[in-house]
């Protein structure tokens, strides 16, 4: 999953950075309100997690530009305002969810994972295909009953094929969704995150189709 | 005589007033009886005389005359009529109760007879003295009903005078009632203005100045709600940031992280207790406008190299020339401390805006009105003219602004100065390009 982390606050953004990290997320850091218009005009994203405060434009402006041309990344604020009002406007702005600083670091984690959830037009939070299970809150996998443990990037990417079964995914579409903007990505890294979930997992789950990209193919019914 | 007067002004009205209605009553029923009195002598007099004088052709004794005079009771005035024979044989006597003594003078005198004084006017008539008298007694009576008479109506208008007084003190007075109930009718901690309707001249100034008083008294309660809500808002990041800071404590799973996730937080915990401090600071400056316990002269020269010496090592990490240029004995009346502590705002936010390898330049000088002014100039980017005003605001960052501040540097300047009562602006910096903050004093401060 690739997360927009828009935050001006240094203290704070470092440390939802690398916390996200651990949580196998890649996630771009912007700190303007400029910025954060220019990453969304650019890059999709799969949450974007929203302070208001912001220098050069304010947070619900940018909000609100991004929902008038239609985009339908779901959006987290995160701030200081917590008046009642506040919150009313920043959820009709668009916002699909509003939490206040100081926020415990668990329930943002949870939330984030709801949001996702819905935006892949799942309910439920653990999802199994395949025989093969995964729970994003423990981060668990078992494949026919047995656990299996991953990396932190095979976990990324797992998710990322077992949320959308039947959707391919290009090699590059997968890289701008398990890195961010400053990593560095080496040319056949996916290739050998795959190899090692096939090995790990079974070779059925994943196919490739030539020159498009990867799947887990729909169980037929 | 030290007479302790009420403190109710209606009742030092009303007892001043009815002392002065009664004591004219009295003083009016008095000098009614006196002239009544006087009257009633002359009237009598001229009465005993003119019948002394009618008894004077000869007085043959005839009891019809005498008995004439005995039944006038009903006047009752008293007269006593004597005649005398030269030989000194009493003739006539109108009443067998009062004999005179044949001795007395001509004309009216005085004479002492049964235990009461008669006033009595003789007359010579050829060889017989006529005698009149009259007691006195009947004269004083007389005068006392006629003074009565003239008294009377007076001592019923009294009352009704009094209560006339009463009334239209009452009525006058009503309005200081009526703005004491409502000011008692209030809730404990309102401060609403009380109305200035229909109040009387005296007392509409001592109503207005307790509305403006009021008026100032919610304007510093506002200003300190604001502040405390303001103060609890900008807490939040600092605390956020902590909350994270420690959970990437606890998430840490190598040496090389936990030091790194200490020292992160550390940094935090650091920057809470600055603003804090700023607070607090900014709190002690605000509450004190315009008191002037503990003020001494304080000699700016020094507070400005105290602040120097105190961003220092700041101004030497960035690399930045820091100079000082006192063009004047500058001295202020004020607090020592407070002013070493707004020098050193200004020069913290100076060093902060400026860039590596920039210069910062305190200047002290006078103005033409004698003033003493603090110049701080620097050579930064500056501050656009739209934010020169806002910038003294409590937590106000200029957009785009680098830095991590919390906001409140420039609101304790401006605090401080306005204690001091000095003026700070912003403005550009024509020697260094950048901004210009300055501080006037008051001349003769």
């Amino acid at each position: 999953m690739r997360l927009l982390l828009v935050e001006d606050d240094l203290m704070i953004g470092e440390s939802v950075l690398d916390l996200l990290r651990d949580e196998a997320y890649a996630v771009d850091w912007v700190k303007d309100g400029e910025m954060a218009h220019t990453a969304l005009g650019t890059q999709s994203y799969d949450l974007v997690l929203l302070d208001l405060g912001l220098p050069k434009r304010d947070g619900l402006a940018i909000l609100r530009a991004l929902r008038a041309r239609k985009d339908r990344t779901p959006v987290l604020i995160t701030t200081a305002r917590d008046s009642v009002g506040q919150r009313i406007e920043g959820l009709d702005a668009g916002a699909d969810d509003y939490i206040v600083k100081p926020y415990d670091l668990d329930e943002l984690l949870a939330r984030i994972r709801a949001l996702v959830r819905r935006a892949a037009g799942r309910a439920e939070p653990v999802y199994t295909y395949l025989g093969v299970s995964i729970d994003p809150a423990t981060r668990e996998v078992s494949a026919h009953g047995q656990p299996v443990v991953l990396s932190s990037r095979e976990w990324a990417l797992l998710q990322l094929l077992l949320a959308r079964p039947g959707a391919i995914f290009s090699r590059k579409q997968l890289e701008e969704k398990l890195y961010s903007w400053k990593d560095e990505v080496s040319s056949n890294a996916i290739e050998v995150y795959i190899h090692g979930l096939r090995k790990k997992l079974g070779n059925g789950l994943i196919q490739n189709i030539r020159g498009v990209g990867y799947m887990i193919p729909t169980v037929e019914p | 005589m030290n007479i302790d007067l009420p403190h109710s002004l209606r009742a030092r009205l009303l007892w001043f007033l009815f002392a002065a209605i009664i004591l004219t009553a009295i003083a009016q029923a008095v000098i009614a009886y006196r002239t009544a009195l006087a009257e009633a002598n002359e009237i009598f007099d001229y009465q005993m005389q003119q019948m002394a004088l009618s008894l004077r052709p000869g007085l043959p004794v005839s009891s019809e005359l005498a008995d004439r005079f005995i039944t006038n009771e009903d006047e009752n005035f008293d007269f006593v009529v004597q005649v005398w024979t030269a030989d000194g044989r009493r003739v006539f006597q109108s009443t067998e109760l009062a004999e005179m003594p044949q001795r007395s003078p001509l004309g009216f005198s005085s004479v002492d007879a049964r235990g009461t004084t008669y006033r009595l006017f003789s007359v010579a008539s050829g060889k017989q003295l006529i005698q009149v008298a009259q007691d006195l007694a009947a004269r004083r009576e007389l005068a006392g009903t006629l003074a009565l008479r003239t008294a009377g109506p007076i001592l019923v208008m009294v009352p009704l005078l009094m209560f006339l007084v009463w009334w239209v003190v009452s009525t006058s007075l009503a309005p200081v009632t009526r703005v004491r109930k409502q000011i008692a009718a209030r809730e404990v901690d309102a401060l609403t203005e009380v109305s200035e309707q229909g109040l009387p001249d005296e007392i509409r100034p001592l109503v207005q100045e307790l509305n403006l008083l009021f008026h100032r008294m919610r304007q510093a309660f506002d200003a300190q709600k604001n502040f405390v809500a303001d103060a609890a808002h900008e807490l939040r990041s600092p605390l956020a940031a902590l909350k994270l800071q420690v959970e990437g404590l606890r998430r840490a799973h190598s040496d090389a992280g936990r030091e790194l996730a200490v020292s992160r937080l550390s940094s935090g915990i650091e920057r809470s207790s600055r603003l804090v401090e700023q607070l607090l600071v900014l709190a002690r400056h605000q509450a004190n406008t315009a008191a002037a316990t503990g003020n001494t002269l304080v000699d700016l020269a020094q507070a400005a190299r105290l602040a120097m010496a105190d961003v220092g090592t700041a101004a030497q990490t960035r690399g930045i020339k820091l100079s000082l240029v006192q063009a004047c004995e500058c001295r202020v009346s004020g607090q020592e401390e407070a002013l070493r502590i707004l020098l050193r705002n200004l020069l913290d936010n100076a060093i902060k805006y400026t860039p590596l390898g920039g210069q910062v330049r305190l200047t002290l000088l006078h103005d033409e009105g004698r003033a003493a002014v603090v110049q701080v100039d620097d050579s930064g980017p500056g501050i656009p003219e739209e934010d020169w005003k806002r910038v003294l605001d409590r937590f106000y960052r200029v957009t785009g602004a680098e830095g991590g501040g919390s906001g409140l540097g420039l609101a304790i300047v401006k605090a401080i100065a306005d204690f001091h009562g000095a003026e700070i602006a912003m403005g550009r910096s024509t020697g260094l390009g950048g901004l210009c903050a300055t501080a006037t004093f008051r001349p003769g401060k």
